[in-house]
């Protein structure tokens, strides 16, 4: 188990630069997830901390040990592959005690750790089979199964569930919850779907374009985005983003969208009267009661049941947005609502720069 | 229960067809095997029992097992057996490790890979008998440059062509089919050799794996398919490849460059004795049909365990 420090890294190929200087510091036993869309570049930053890809320029230390000019066989972490990776010729057993074979580990050891390890991961019955003949949960278990019997100073995880389906995938993502729990392990964990980045993580690192765009608790990100892409990114369904002016007058803030229609918003922002934001309201913040109940009227244009409630598509002022209620009773296509705002959940951004802005203190 | 009953009161035409229809549809391609494999297998067969010349226009009888009581006495025959194994040998080990060497050469990645790999192919494509006349020419001394090589290395005394020496003689034409057949190797191996999926390697370099063990533990297995079948097939092949010993040796010196496919050549074309080449011919086969059974249970155990 260790800390690991990046600082100022970078990765280039060629003249394209796909990190722009990372800096992150992951404390011991941390369980941090790099979430964003593909292309973003959080799979090379996870390949650059394992050693398989080289770090252009600046450092990673793991366990307050440089390790940019080391082997991935010497940094001591265990890596999950999306494919799995497991040796095709070898049984689950044989899969497992690999590395610690090659490291020379006693016999005796090995039978321990994998004997540990399977009854962990509920394996016990299959050591012998060879990987062709599993299912893909199976395999999954397999490859986390060779990470930990190493009990290595950090795991990586790299999109291990996107194989997997959607029930499944919910399944181990608990198991990988709870085998973190359980070992306390340094581990960094890479996937696009941020609702695995919020169930997993301690600390959720938001990238966009080889650029961290937020570093912070899940429900961090999700209560106070630091800008816009992290505002769309995380949640599910994503934040409605409207298109208005901030406007200052009588001591009172408020949001001008579309048609003259004004938003209370919370407190004077540090922004001259007149300026271009983009206020962001999470669909579940978007109040919607029965017509009468004052407020904004709108017509429900579409109703997307999920069972625990009902996403409604509005346009109360111009722009589509979407309501999430849990009263069924309003979810029916024509029908009229009320829809009111809450300013203290009204996320404003800065139109320029994508920025998140707060209210002054 | 009822079915049977009622195909039997189906009229005798009806039946007829329903029996003969998946033989109708697979007629084409049986008339076609069977016209151009199993007719010339089955008449080179019959020639090995009969008396043929072409010198004798009189003969063509049966003569029973008379030829494979000579080919039990026939010195020449032994000594072709023998260089075939040689020959055969020599070749497939040497074309087999260059061109695995290549194929991992051309996996990697580098500038003009592209390029490489098509000029490494290239051999295969030069027609057998200009490689053994190219090669004869190469090792000629007065129009070759190697035997010039060799003295200035001093592997040689006076620069004379390996081709008229009884001793050396049978690495020309083995020199010549290794060149040629490289890319065969380079190619089938280098294909095996991309469907590795790369995660394997990044996980075995996790694990500990150096280059030496990543090569043993996971390119070998994923590789040994292929090669269990090329090997097979180009040892086959091979022994039945006479094209470049008949161009730049026709045998000699001395029959010491002679293999059992030539010798079969020879009897046949030269001497004109097609009743005795097919008798040679029919223990090759033997010998080439006992050696393909071993390697193909060999792959088929090989696979099952990958």
């Amino acid at each position: 188990m260790a800390a690991i420090d990046i600082t100022a890294a970078r990765k280039s190929y060629g003249s394209v630069d796909v990190l722009h200087g990372v800096d992150l510091a992951i404390g011991d036993g941390e369980f941090v997830v790099l979430v964003g869309p593909s292309g973003c570049g959080k799979s090379t930053l996870l390949r650059m901390i394992a050693g398989l890809e080289e770090i252009s320029s600046g450092e990673i230390a793991i366990g307050g040990r440089r390790v940019n000019d080391l082997p991935p066989k010497d940094r001591d972490i265990a890596m999950v592959f999306q494919s799995y990776a497991l040796y095709p010729h070898m049984t689950v057993a044989q899969n497992m005690s690999y590395s610690l074979k090659l490291r020379r580990t006693p016999k005796e050891r090995i039978t321990a750790a994998i004997t540990a390890a399977a009854g962990k991961l509920g394996l016990d019955e299959l050591t012998e089979r060879r990987p062709k003949a599993l299912s893909g949960g199976q395999r999954q278990r397999v490859a986390m199964g060779r990470a930990i019997v190493r009990s290595p100073k950090a795991f990586l995880f790299d999109e291990p569930l996107s194989n997997l389906d959607a029930r499944l995938r919910e399944q181990m993502r608990v198991e990988i919850k709870r085998l973190h729990k359980d070992l306390g392990a340094t581990s960094i964990y890479v996937t696009h779907d941020q609702i695995e980045a919020m169930t997993l993580a301690d600390r959720i690192v938001a990238m966009n374009g080889g650029v961290v765009q937020q570093v912070g608790s899940p429900l961090d990100l999700y209560d106070r985005p630091a800008n816009l892409f992290v505002a769309g990114f995380i949640g599910s369904p994503a934040m409605n983003m409207i298109p208005a002016v901030y406007r200052f007058a009588d001591g009172a803030a408020v949001a001008e969208v579309e048609g003259g229609h004004r938003l209370p918003l919370a407190g004077p922002f540090p922004v001259p009267d007149g300026t271009t934001v983009v206020i962001g309201v999470r669909p579940e913040h978007v109040t919607v009661a029965a017509p009468g109940a004052g407020g904004r009227r709108a017509d429900v244009s579409l109703v997307e049941p999920t069972g625990f409630g009902s996403i409604l598509h509005l346009a109360p002022f111009g722009p589509p947005i979407k309501a999430f209620t849990l009263d069924r009773g309003l979810g029916r296509d024509g029908a009229a609502v009320d829809v009111t705002f809450d300013p203290a959940r009204l996320h404003v951004f800065a139109a320029a720069d994508g920025r998140r802005m707060d209210p002054a203190p | 229960m009822t079915a049977p009953v009622a195909a039997r009161r189906r009229p005798f035409l009806s039946r007829l067809a329903d029996a003969s229809e998946p033989w109708l549809y697979t007629a084409p391609a049986l008339i076609l095997i069977v016209a151009v494999m199993l007719v010339p297998l089955v008449l080179g067969i019959s020639y090995a029992f009969r008396d043929i010349k072409l010198l004798n226009p009189f003969g063509g009888g049966f003569v029973g097992l008379r030829h494979f009581e000579a080919l039990a006495t026939d010195e020449a025959f032994r000594t072709a057996l023998v260089n075939t194994l040689w020959w055969t040998g020599a070749s497939v080990v040497f074309q087999f490790v260059f061109g695995l060497i290549l194929a991992l050469l051309l996996n990697q990645p580098f500038r003009g890979r592209a390029v490489a790999q098509a000029l490494c192919f290239l051999p295969w494509a030069v027609p057998s008998f200009l490689t053994g006349l190219d090669w004869a020419w190469l090792f000629n001394p007065v129009i070759g440059p190697l035997p010039h090589w060799f003295v200035a290395l001093g592997l040689m005394d006076t620069p004379q062509s390996i081709l008229s020496d009884p001793d050396l003689a049978m690495w020309g034409p083995i020199i010549a089919n290794v060149w040629w057949g490289i890319p065969f190797f380079a190619i089938t191996l280098l294909a095996a050799l991309q469907a590795i999926p790369k995660d394997l390697y990044e996980a075995a370099a996790i694990d500990g794996a150096g280059p030496i063990e990543r090569f043993r533990s996971i390119t070998l297995p994923f590789l040994a398919p292929t090669i269990a079948i090329t090997i097979l097939l180009r040892t086959v092949w091979i022994s039945n490849f006479a094209d470049l010993i008949v161009v730049m040796t026709n045998g000699g010196p001395a029959d010491r460059t002679q293999i059992v496919a030539s010798y079969i050549f020879t009897t046949a074309f030269r001497r004109l004795d097609f009743g005795y080449a097919s008798a040679i011919a029919l223990v090759l086969l033997v010998l080439l049909l006992a050696y393909s059974m071993l390697i193909v249970l060999l792959r088929q155990s090989l696979l099952k365990r990958g």
